[in-house]
């Protein structure tokens, strides 16, 4: 099996923090430490499917808090993974109302060292949303911000990959494509309701 | 329409960090645009996460078809071999077997660490009057004594080291692994390299103290990589092949 290049944590954080080959980070993690996690899931009652899903968002929001400058090196990476998969299946299970698991992975917490992640499960389900609303945009459009904004490119770079005749054409499909993203974000009550209690 | 395209360019010039200084008192001024503007930027983290979401799950498929082609069996052409040679075989297998058991079964990440720990020679004596009380305890091996001056001295690099290898003796592993991350984390924020190669080398002494040959692994093999490293030789004297042998065995 290809081997992605091997990390200390503070290596690890470094390639996350400053995008070094983020994909090779990406399979690094996945490599050392979805088996673990994904038994542990299946372990309290999850399928290989609930597994494979909770560690992937697991590593969007460790990926997510790094690149904010928002991880503090107070546990070892796995125990931080750990403990927001952890979460993650804790709330599935009660989104599930399965609370017989959900007592057992809590009793199971309080043998653990945890770390400490409030900051990333308040806004978990926020995130979640902000996704969906995302894929609910069609694919042209979904394609041109995503260039844009996460892969950095420019408007000419942008004409290259996408079929449109000219810079002023992507621009102005931009434009039209984030009026609708942050309509469909006004139409979310909860997001609109957090963005009013910032803005009151 | 004019003020979105407005407040659009300024978020585009902003993520490039040339967002314009009137845009801005607007945005503190007006509440009515500074609403639409956290719309913005809200849709801007959506578009980011989406992006992250789909990056990670494209790398999970690459993953998984690695893992499903890793376990894939290949087949292969099934040879003759005679008899005897079948014999002999079996005996070196055997023999091998024995002495491949006996040290699979002897070896952990302790004992490595028991085979590959000696204490760190402090051969300095520079610095104000607390640190020349912190390396005559050192010195004595009274790591209490270092620990107690290190928690009122001046925090520097060096002061986490000698930390770091007094709560190593004292078999305080957890807290020899803080010390030195510590030392690195400076070093790697700052760009200097104070007592970079000394963290390293004990941090993953410490990792091997802990069973952690996973973690340890990686910077020892750092370490053999870069022979202007102040410990090269003395990993490059270090098995991996055991090293590599403890790490199947824990990931069993």
């Amino acid at each position: 099996m290809k081997v992605a290049g091997k990390y200390s944590d503070v290596e690890l954080l470094a390639a996350i923090r400053e995008e070094q080959d983020l994909n090779k980070a990406i399979l690094y993690l996945y490599q050392q430490y979805a088996v673990p996690t994904s038994s542990f899931i299946i372990q309290y009652g999850g399928s290989e499917q609930d597994a494979d899903d909770v560690f992937q968002e697991t590593v969007i929001s460790f990926i997510d808090v790094v690149k904010k400058g928002r991880y503090r090196m107070e546990a070892s990476i796995k125990t931080f993974l750990v403990s927001v998969a952890r979460n993650i299946w804790f709330n599935e299970l009660k989104k599930r109302e399965r609370s017989g698991y959900r007592e057992k992975l809590f009793e199971h917490g309080r043998d653990q060292q945890e770390a400490d992640i409030s900051f990333q499960i308040s806004d978990l389900e926020k995130r979640r949303q902000l996704r969906e609303l995302v894929h609910q945009l069609g694919e042209p459009c979904k394609k041109i911000l995503m260039l844009y904004y996460y892969e950095n490119l420019s408007m000419k770079e942008i004409v290259d990959h996408l079929p449109y005749e000219n810079e002023q054409v992507v621009r102005n499909k931009k434009y039209k494509c984030l009026q609708s993203l942050t309509g469909l974000i006004k139409g979310n009550p909860v997001i609109a309701r957090q963005i009013s209690e910032i803005t009151k | 329409m004019e003020q979105y395209q407005a407040l659009i360019d300024h978020l585009d010039k902003s993520l490039q960090g040339e967002g314009s200084p009137e845009m801005e008192q607007m945005l503190v001024n007006d509440p009515e645009i500074a609403r639409e503007w956290n719309y913005l930027l809200l849709a801007v983290d959506a578009i980011q996460e989406a992006g992250l979401e789909e990056q990670v799950a494209t790398i999970k498929n690459d993953w998984k078809a690695q893992q499903a082609a890793a376990v894939k069996p290949t087949g292969g052409i099934v040879r003759r071999i005679s008899r005897n040679m079948a014999k002999i075989a079996a005996i070196l297998v055997l023999v091998a077997g024995g002495a491949a058991f006996y040290k699979y079964a002897t070896i952990s990440s302790g004992s490595l660490y028991d085979k590959y720990y000696s204490s760190y020679e402090l051969n300095t004596s520079r610095g104000a009057a607390e640190e020349g009380a912190i390396e005559k305890a050192y010195h004595a091996k009274d790591w209490k004594a270092v620990l107690a001056g290190v928690n009122t001295a001046k925090r520097d690099n060096k002061m986490d080291f000698l930390a770091g290898m007094a709560d190593l003796e004292l078999k305080k592993y957890n807290d020899a692994i803080e010390h030195f991350e510590q030392v690195i984390a400076v070093n790697a924020q700052s760009g200097s390299d104070y007592f970079q190669d000394e963290a390293q080398y004990y941090l993953a002494i410490s990792w091997l103290a802990k069973d952690k040959v996973n973690e340890a692994l990686p910077i020892l093999e750092k370490i053999r990589a870069n022979k202007d490293h102040l410990f090269h030789d003395k990993v490059a004297k270090m098995s991996f092949f055991d090293l590599r042998l403890v790490q199947y065995k824990e990931s069993k």
